[in-house]
């Protein structure tokens, strides 16, 4: 994709021969790249390649680095900058985001030169927001208590901003206000905006932000980046039409998509267990592997989210995000390198090799449920329908599950198979491979078949890797049992991991987009998501409620296993 | 029964008196549960000790569930060694490696050499300790030996070690005290180690020698860790905070000078006696970042005049030397030019009081001073004269077992230690060159 020019931010021009990437900036460096060759004469000197690669970027990375730095916590500091949280009065700012920044400032992982500005509709002062926050933070920070002394110097870089989002005033007003703290805090023209609003503000807020010229890099140092919530878009069409909202203003390098699945540790050690383990690779593919469960369960019910849960369902919530994604680092080729592109590239690579469902496929891979009254945890809990601000003729599914193939190479004929639901008996994140079984059976005689050996990576809680085979029980007689060799993180590293946010946060401001999806990521999950949805919206209302609260799903999610032969793993 | 059980394990030694907790029985989330407590008098006795903890069915079921069959969960991490020259520093380092219990599995042999002229003897308390780091959090086990040897078997502290070792996990030597360093019994166990751990701080007179010592001890196969260096993490964060600003950053190549002070207690022989193993690491660090070599090692300033008084008035505060001097020089950039100077002051002697820096460039001066107090460390910047920056950190000291904990999670290689200690001797000098060592013998 070439570079977009937009104004304050002249496009080097690039040669079809040496195209700009994605990821190149558009702010020039001095010398500026020549203009463009023509398409027919291909540099072919060392000097023509290199007068021919795009501007190196100058705002946002550092010309020389800080050799102080080496062997400490970060190798370098994130710059100076205004976090511009939009939403902030909202559920999400204060579970989630003010205690990942609080807790990065409380470690010295902040520059000094760092101001929040909290930007939402209803009226606060700078000094009743604070207070709210501090309240907020003594219910959800993870670190308690609050340090008084900490929180003073966090508390007084936040301010508050009143707006409407659809009112351009908020915006230039926000500008000033940004150029102020330039100023006073010396946040050097960097701005970080993430946005935790609802996702149907989303597009009003960028264009606004474009309008007003906030998303202007500047000429010798002021990156902005905006990261974006989940969910991006509620199928394929508003996916793609996002996208293109945020295109017009933002280029695909300062987008920032969270899914915060994959700032989770124990997601990112997939790929260390994956890849920094040589004994598991020469089996990871459809040879070795009969089939691979991913479990996303959770015990809650939709709490205090009926609305936003009666127009999602677990297809959007999980299935598209959260699912897919494990999915996905599951199944992709070892990255070449572990940067930010290598590895978006991977996974965009096993969701475009799942073929898109027909609609007559859906009712034979595809699973929806919606939970009755039950018992969790030893307590009654209420169905679906008769939670707060949900329809009591609700159609939406709080349970998917899906079987999936991915047809490349490495997979072809392993069924993938997925689930998540809420009210489940236990909430369980886990993915588990099982082994094909042993090609001849040799103790036939054991009192006990031997199983297929299988390997569990659990996400959440109680994070670790068990590995399931067969022993010998000892006695005289030649008696096969299988057992668990279990590996707990907590048991082997009981060292205070991170927030997903702090995680994603952190990597925002540095600028290492590795653990945020790519436009063409979200697209493509929506790409297998969206037939699924249609084919529901299109086809007969189903028989909900259809399992009851505390047990493990429908009746028919066993069938989608059951027709195979299978049956999901006793989490 | 536990009680039962821990009686049992005791054949060759008078039953314990501990309070041993069954496998199975809740303890309190993030306290150390003692689960097994045995005694041996023998290697032997030993290794049969450590296998019964684990062939007891109560820890085989102790996670089981729902129909789960589970294979005894004792994640291993690594042998930690621990070579103590008393048996207060032995107790003190047993309960340091307790606090970590649930943050490492790993085996820890506390030896302890006494009586090294009487008959060869050995004594050994077994002892197996589990934590639940939270409450829905599986326990974790740690098994610790505490061996007292006397006569010859404390003189061949390697042959008690080598046959203890969990096979094919990483060893970590920590000599808690001043390490004997250069002896036969050091060399042999350095031999068994993946890590030396030690505690620069902590060593008698200046440490200069022993510093010297654990320099030549460093190799790539065998990364060394030193409290003393951990410490000072957060100084490092500070300065190198300074240097993350652009406007700063061309300065760190035009240093001209760098001098720390720190703290002693006075009178005559009070600068030969103060460790300066973390004073001089401050200006090691910067000078292995900064590729800068050591032309002149650190040197008497000279004697302490009191500014000209022959002898201090009675009464008044004892008056401390004038301090170190060494010059350093770069390829790139002037010479550097050294100070560690000491300050009588309450604080423990050897403690740093003041990193000051100052560069020169193009006609403009930086000067950049950071100290620390408490939980707090705090950056003062002037760029020709004019406060340029100002900045606290919040960084708490970290405790011996936090340091512990930091120093065997580390794997493989830190070059920024190496390179650290490397300088830190070349400016300590050769041993013929060094100030006044004042070390007592290992």
């Amino acid at each position: 994709m070439a570079p977009r020019a937009k104004s304050g931010a002249p496009t080097v021009a690039s040669s079809p021969a040496a195209p700009a990437a994605p990821a190149a900036p558009t702010t020039p460096a001095v010398p500026a790249a020549p203009a463009a060759r023509p398409a027919e004469d291909p540099p072919l000197t060392a000097r023509a390649l290199r007068l021919a690669r795009p501007a190196r970027r100058r705002s946002g990375t550092r010309a020389i680095a800080n050799p102080l730095r080496e062997g400490l916590r970060l190798e370098r500091m994130p710059d100076p900058a205004a976090f511009v949280l939009f939403g902030a009065t909202g559920d999400l700012a204060h579970r989630k985001v003010v205690p990942a920044l609080y807790q990065l400032w409380r470690t010295n992982l902040l520059p000094h030169e760092f101001a929040i500005v909290a930007v939402g509709r209803r009226p606060y002062t700078d000094d009743a927001f604070r207070a709210e926050l501090r309240a907020s933070l003594e219910q959800f920070s993870r670190v308690l208590p609050i340090e008084t002394q900490v929180w003073e110097s966090f508390a007084e870089r936040i301010a508050y901003h009143r707006g409407d989002f659809a009112d351009p005033a908020l915006y230039e007003g926000l500008a000033r206000r940004l150029d102020d703290l330039d100023t006073t805090r010396g946040t050097r023209a960097n701005r970080c905006y993430y946005l935790a609003t609802q996702p149907s503000a989303f597009a009003e807020i960028i264009a606004g932000l474009g309008l007003a010229g906030l998303d202007h890099e500047q000429h010798g140092g002021g990156w902005r980046r905006i990261i974006v919530e989940k969910p991006f878009g509620r199928d394929l069409p508003s996916a793609i039409r996002l996208n293109r909202e945020v295109g017009k203003v933002f280029r695909e390098s300062q987008v920032y998509r969270i899914d915060h699945y994959l700032g989770k540790e124990t997601v990112r050690n997939i790929l260390v267990f994956r890849f920094g383990n040589g004994i598991f690779e020469p089996i990871w593919n459809r040879r070795y592997v009969d089939h691979v469960q991913i479990t996303v369960a959770e015990s809650i019910g939709v709490e205090k989210r009926g609305a936003f849960y009666e127009e999602a369902g677990a297809s959007r919530d999980i299935l598209q995000n959260h699912l897919m994604q494990l999915l996905a680092l599951v199944a992709i080729e070892p990255p070449a390198t572990f940067d930010a592109d290598a590895l978006r590239d991977e996974k965009v690579k096993v969701l475009r090799a799942i073929e898109p469902m027909a609609p007559a496929d859906v009712a034979a891979n595809v699973v929806r449920g919606q939970y009755g009254p039950g018992w969790v945890a030893g307590e009654p809990v209420a169905g679906y329908r008769s939670e707060p601000e949900v329809d009591p003729a609700s159609e939406t599914e709080t349970y998917v599950a899906a079987r999936l193939f991915i047809d490349d190479w490495r997979w072809a004929g392993v069924p993938f198979y997925l689930r998540a639901g809420k009210r489940l008996p236990k909430r369980a994140t886990e993915i588990a491979v099982r082994f094909r079984e042993v090609p001849h059976a040799l103790f036939k005689d054991s009192h006990a078949d031997p199983e297929a050996n299988l390997l569990a990576l659990r996400i959440q809680p109680d994070e670790g890797i068990l590995l399931r085979f067969a022993a010998k029980v000892p006695g005289l007689g030649v008696d096969v049992r299988a057992v668990n060799m279990d590996f707990t993180y907590g048991s082997a590293f009981s060292v205070d991991s991170p927030d997903a946010y702090e995680t994603l946060i952190l990597d925002a401001l540095l600028g290492d987009a590795s653990l945020f999806t790519r436009s063409d990521e979200v697209e493509k999950a929506w790409g297998i998501v969206t037939p699924i949805i249609e084919a529901w919206a299109d086809g007969d209302a189903p028989a909900f409620p259809d399992y009851a609260a505390g047990t493990w799903g429908p009746e028919a999610a066993d069938d989608l296993l059951a027709r195979d032969g299978r049956r999901w793993r006793r989490i | 029964m536990a009680a039962d059980l821990s009686n049992e394990a005791a054949p060759d030694g008078p039953p314990t008196t501990d309070a041993v907790v069954p496998f199975g029985v809740a303890g309190a989330p993030g306290e150390p549960t003692l689960r097994w407590a045995g005694h041996a008098t023998s290697v032997a006795g030993i290794e049969q000790e450590l296998g019964r903890i684990w062939s007891l069915p109560q820890a085989l079921a102790a996670r089981g569930g729902a129909g789960e069959r589970l294979v005894a969960a004792r994640t291993s991490v690594l042998n930690l060694v621990v070579v103590a020259r008393s048996p207060e520093l032995g107790e003190w380092a047993a309960s340091t490696i307790a606090i970590g219990t649930g943050r490492h599995p790993s085996r820890t042999l506390i030896v302890v050499p006494t009586d090294p002229d009487g008959p060869a003897w050995l004594r050994a308390d077994v002892r197996a300790y589990c934590m639940v780091p939270r409450p829905d959090a599986p326990e974790t086990c740690a098994e610790q030996v505490y061996v007292t040897a006397g006569g010859d078997a404390g003189r061949h502290v390697e042959a008690i070690v080598a046959p203890l070792l969990v096979h094919d996990l990483p060893v970590t030597v920590w000599w808690p005290g001043d390490p004997p360093f250069g002896t036969a019994p050091a060399e042999a166990l350095v031999g068994l180690a993946d890590r030396v751990v030690v505690d620069g701080s902590r060593w008698t007179g200046d440490g200069l020698d022993r510093l010297r010592a654990l320099a030549a001890l460093a190799r790539p196969s065998l990364p060394i860790s030193d409290f003393a260096l951990m410490r000072q993490a957060r100084w490092r964060e500070a300065v190198a905070a300074i240097f993350d600003h652009d406007a700063f950053l061309p300065y760190l190549r035009s240093l001209r000078r760098v001098a720390v002070t720190y703290a002693t207690h006075g009178g005559p022989h009070a600068e030969a006696a103060t460790n300066l193993v973390k004073p001089i690491y401050h200006v090691a660090w910067l000078a292995s970042r900064l590729e800068l070599r050591v032309t002149k090692p650190l040197a008497r300033a000279g004697r302490a005049t009191g500014g000209g008084r022959a002898r201090p008035l009675p009464g008044a505060a004892p008056e401390p030397g004038r301090g170190l001097r060494a010059l350093l020089a770069s390829d790139r950039g002037p010479d550097v030019e050294v100070v560690v100077h000491p300050v009588v002051s309450g604080m423990p002697g050897g403690t740093t009081l003041r990193v000051e820096l100052l560069a020169e460039r193009r006609g403009s001066e930086l000067r950049a001073e950071v100290t620390a107090e408490a939980d707090t460390v705090h950056v003062r910047v002037w760029q020709d004269g004019v406060e340029a920056l100002g900045r606290v950190f919040h960084a708490a000291r970290r405790t011996d077992a936090d340091l512990l904990a930091e120093a065997i999670e580390a794997g493989g290689r830190d070059l920024v230690a190496e390179g650290t200690l490397a300088a830190a001797a070349a400016l300590a000098g050769p041993p013929s060159a060094a100030p006044d060592a004042g070390e007592e013998a290992a």
